[in-house]
């Protein structure tokens, strides 16, 4: 790694023509040889970032750097990057071949030559036998083999793609994933993978950037996306965790005591922000770190622990899906969360926890962690 | 075995009887011409036959009275293919401008359909009097010519509006990902498969070209293209050479029209590789 | 690089020019002369509105536009009818793509072919010793030759609807083929009959297609003097016929008034369905 596929955004600003702000005040920077994936909505501004980092279009403000050099304006084959696109926009008059051969013949390297670089990557992507077929004769997994074939011939530091995965059935889109992890980590390059599914962001990126309407909300490792949101957006966006809300007591020492409505009380550990008695927070507890217990057969209520009825179960193989209304405080309203615990299998069937039954919901103070950011931003659907 | 949804509808039957008259119709006149064209000596404008051969055909090469036949070939032909090459140019030229935004876009669309509606003998009409103002003779390669492409040029950006309306973008920001240049992208990826399109406007400049006889008929000057010898021949022949006539210059347009639609199938079949 | 405002200049320079030269001037030029003066000697350049006068003082000027109104309006609906069940049946009915498409070449293979010509295969068939007329008489059906069949009004309509027809297929079928399959059984799902499904869901979806259509078809009738000269029976049956008599006789001006007349008829004809009709987002944004 010599640091030339690393890229940065710095105040990154993209209007359109008819006055849409597409991406507004982007910072970010990306590791060489990273797989990094913009995940978000759709209209949230991943693909235009992309857009821009590729040179398809022009930031309105901002620079973008590859390798520390400020690209902006430069053309796009000046820049090192490739890019897939979601159709994979494969020449349609030309081979497999001839498709991959065809930025070398750009670059102006004479046809022998080109055949034998072609023919490498073709082998790298186990298409050998396909080389003289046109792409319409071939299935979605193989054009997208093709698309990735001819993305990386040129040897580019970063590469990008946008949803790739996306017009694949369920299947193929599990293999090529695991292809495309195995892919950069084979080539050592940059990969910038555009995407709107959440389990594909954290299964096959180092980096997740989640975005939404054209800011990123949170730039982190899969897991720290996944298992320490920062925002309720993430959060809710993300799935596996229940926002709650609550009012600040007292805090100090990395812990903080909050009373949430109808005087429930709840504690948070490992934060290190001061927070001033009386502020009103959010905070995300793990949907598996959430445990039930038949309300009869529960004590006095304690701290972190909800009184609730079962309203749906969803039966998910490991666990189940267990969906919970909350019991309401007197004047307390209904929130637009919904409370969910993943209950493991074997523990759900041996408390036999029914549709109806009134339960109470617990967690570990070190379950919950604080949220900043906006309370009500949802994630449109 | 048939399942109930695999049935056809009795409204398939019904359409596809509509559709079989209308082709009748379509083809059946033409065949009528074809077949009386071939009579003998004694034969009239209508059925019966009278006597078989290709004495009419004959008689329209050698007979003064139908006109210069050849010489209005030798005209057609060049004409035609001067208009489908320039439809040609033009029209992909300015179909591709149109993908982009442009001032005066809607102006020039506008413009382009009303030139595809006006009444073309009009068209003619101005165009010899514009001619005449200038005081240049009207001629087929020149107010003919200009009198033809005012109706070929919007029917090859109609159907290239279709063709570009249907070419992802992206193939072009593929072309540069990869270091083309604008122009060795257009070359090497966007006519390459636009091809089957380009080819299609071809077949409609040419053909249109060819029959073109409204707005031809006050801009050729004192020589004919083939349609307006046509057309007085309807006026003062009554022999079966006007139908010698039409067999021949349909048998030439299908010919034209098998080469162009099996081009375009050849290269349909080369990049599906479906045996059709 | 070339800026992209000069390049996108060039590239519709060769249209531009074209279409100044050969289609805005030259009519200019015929608005220019219907206010030229004339006499036995010729035309003269002035500003004189008597053409205007003598084309509306006639009481032929309307007896035409009332011929060819009644032209138009009886070819549009042969023609609608006929396009939208022809392309209803290749859109919907054909279930091979391929075959669909072959049937299609089949209806526009003859649009390549002279209209002169196709205009004339009608003189055996409708003749009063004709193909259709023979046979009838041969089998019974009738005593006496039928005399409405040629130079008449039929075999002129009968013409058009031989030649337009294409015009109207070609754009129903367009927007035909857009059509979302699915919604024919949404529409069973929701118990509508294939009438009803017809009516309120495939023709409101092919609107654009029929007035495209519709545009071209009472255009090239209104736009016809050929077909209408030779199979009315010679006789002046359309504007366009009257403005071919007056050029004969080098009547310039008053053949240019009543070609601006005819223009301005056209024009607001297309006008009005380009209201009704986005016919600009139908033919250039596709996607």
């Amino acid at each position: 790694m010599d640091g030339r596929g690393t890229i940065e955004l710095v105040g990154v600003f993209k209007r359109f023509g008819d006055g849409t702000v597409a991406v507004d005040g982007v910072n970010l920077k990306i590791a060489d040889g990273a797989y990094c994936c913009l995940l978000g909505p759709s209209g949230c501004g991943k693909t235009t970032i992309l857009r821009m980092i590729a040179g398809h279009e022009t930031p309105t403000e901002g620079e973008i750097l590859i390798g520390g050099e400020n690209v902006v304006g430069l053309e796009p084959r000046r820049r090192g990057t490739a890019m897939m696109f979601q159709n994979y926009a494969l020449f349609p008059h030309l081979s497999v071949r001839d498709n991959i051969a065809f930025a070398l013949r750009a670059q102006g390297i004479e046809r022998k030559e080109r055949y034998r670089a072609a023919d490498a990557v073709i082998e790298q992507v186990q298409l050998t036998a396909l080389a003289n077929r046109m792409p319409n004769q071939l299935s979605g997994g193989q054009q997208q083999r093709v698309a990735l074939a001819r993305a990386i011939v040129t040897k580019p530091r970063v590469l990008l793609l946008d949803e790739p995965l996306s017009a694949l059935d369920e299947f193929l889109r599990l293999q090529m994933r695991s292809e495309l992890r195995e892919m950069q980590k084979r080539l050592g390059i940059t990969f910038i993978h555009v995407t709107h599914t959440q389990l594909e962001a954290v299964a096959v990126a180092e980096q997740v950037v989640v975005m939404d309407k054209g800011r990123v909300e949170q730039a982190s490792s899969a897991r720290g996306i996944y298992a320490d949101p920062a925002s309720p957006y993430v959060a809710r966006f993300m799935g596996g965790q229940n926002v709650l809300s609550g009012v600040v007591r007292s805090s100090g020492d990395g812990r903080a005591a909050l009373t949430g409505a109808g005087g429930r009380e709840f504690e948070l550990t490992g934060q290190n922000r001061q927070l001033a008695a009386g502020s009103a927070v959010n905070f995300a507890v793990r949907r598996d770190e959430v445990v039930l217990a038949k309300a009869a057969a529960a004590p006095a209520l304690g701290v972190n622990a909800l009184r609730a009825r079962v309203t749906m179960t969803e039966y998910q193989g490991t666990y189940v899906k267990v969906t919970l209304a909350i019991d309401l405080a007197p004047g307390e309203m209904n929130g637009a969360d919904e409370f969910v615990a993943y209950v493991p299998e074997a523990d759900f069937f041996a408390k036999a926890i029914q549709i109806g039954d009134a339960v109470v919901a617990s967690w570990q103070t070190g379950s919950g962690r604080l949220l900043t950011g906006d309370a009500n931003a949802f994630p449109r659907h | 075995m048939q399942t109930s949804s695999d049935r056809r509808p009795w409204t398939f039957y019904v359409l596809a009887a509509v559709f079989a008259v209308y082709v009748l119709f379509l083809y059946g006149p033409m065949f009528c011409i074809f077949v009386l064209s071939f009579q003998g000596p004694q034969g009239g404008l209508v059925f019966p036959m009278r006597g078989r051969g290709i004495f009419w055909f004959v008689q329209l090469v050698t007979q003064a009275d139908t006109g210069d036949m050849i010489g209005a070939i030798t005209r057609s032909i060049p004409l035609a293919l001067i208009v489908m090459v320039l439809t040609v140019a033009v029209s992909v030229s300015a179909g591709l401008a149109f993908r982009e935004k442009f001032r005066g876009a809607g102006v020039l669309f506008y413009l382009v359909v009303a030139s595809l509606v006006a009444p073309g003998y009009v068209l003619g009409i101005g165009i010899g009097l514009m001619f005449q103002v200038f005081g240049l003779s009207t001629d087929w390669w020149s107010s003919a010519l200009g009198a033809q492409l005012s109706w070929t040029l919007p029917f090859g950006l109609l159907i290239m509006f279709a063709v570009f309306g249907r070419l992802s973008r992206s193939y072009e920001e593929a072309a540069r990902d990869m270091g083309l240049t604008r122009t060795a992208t257009l070359w090497l990826v966007i006519l390459p498969i636009v091809l089957p399109g380009i080819i299609a406007v071809a077949l409609f400049g040419f053909t249109l070209s060819y029959d073109e006889f409204a707005r031809t008929l006050q801009t050729t000057g004192g020589t004919n293209t083939l349609p307006i010898e046509i057309w007085s021949m309807t006026q003062n022949v009554t022999s079966p050479s006007i139908y010698a006539l039409g067999t021949l210059t349909t048998i030439f347009s299908f010919v034209i029209i098998g080469i162009s639609l099996s081009a375009v199938a050849l290269i349909q079949r080369r990049r599906t590789g479906r045996l059709a | 690089m070339v800026p992209a405002r000069t390049r996108l200049t060039l590239q519709v320079l060769p249209l531009v020019v074209v279409l100044l030269v050969f289609f805005v001037f030259p009519l200019l030029i015929v608005l220019a002369v219907s206010f030229f003066h004339y006499d036995d000697m010729g035309m003269k350049p002035g500003f004189t509105l008597e053409n205007y006068a003598a084309v509306l003082d006639t009481g032929l000027t309307y007896r035409l536009y009332w011929s060819m109104i009644k032209f138009a309006v009886m070819t549009w609906a042969c023609t609608l009818v006929i396009g939208f069940l022809v392309a209803y049946f290749l859109v919907f009915h054909v279930r091979s793509k391929l075959i669909a498409i072959g049937l299609f070449l089949v209806c526009t293979v003859p649009f390549w072919t002279s209209n002169i010509i196709r205009m004339i295969s009608w003189l055996p068939l409708l003749g009063k010793q004709g193909l259709i007329n023979s046979a009838l008489v041969g089998t019974g059906v009738i005593h006496q030759p039928l005399q409405f069949l040629l130079f008449s009004d039929f075999s002129v309509v009968v013409s058009y609807v031989h030649i337009f027809t294409i015009f109207m297929i070609v754009p129903i079928f367009n927007t035909m083929s857009r059509i979302d399959r699915a919604l024919f059984e949404a529409a069973r799902d929701a118990g509508l009959s294939r009438l009803q499904t017809m009516l309120q869901v495939v023709i409101p979806l092919t609107r654009n297609g029929i007035a495209l259509g519709s545009i071209f078809v009472v255009t090239l009738v209104m736009g016809d003097f050929y077909i209408v000269k030779v199979l009315s029976g010679g006789g002046r049956a359309s504007i366009l016929s009257a403005v071919y008599d007056d050029i004969s006789t080098l009547l310039f001006p008053q053949a240019a008034a009543q070609s601006v007349f005819l223009i301005i008829i056209v024009m607001l004809m297309v006008g009005i369905i380009l209201r009704v009709v986005d016919v600009r987002k139908e033919l250039v944004d596709r996607q």
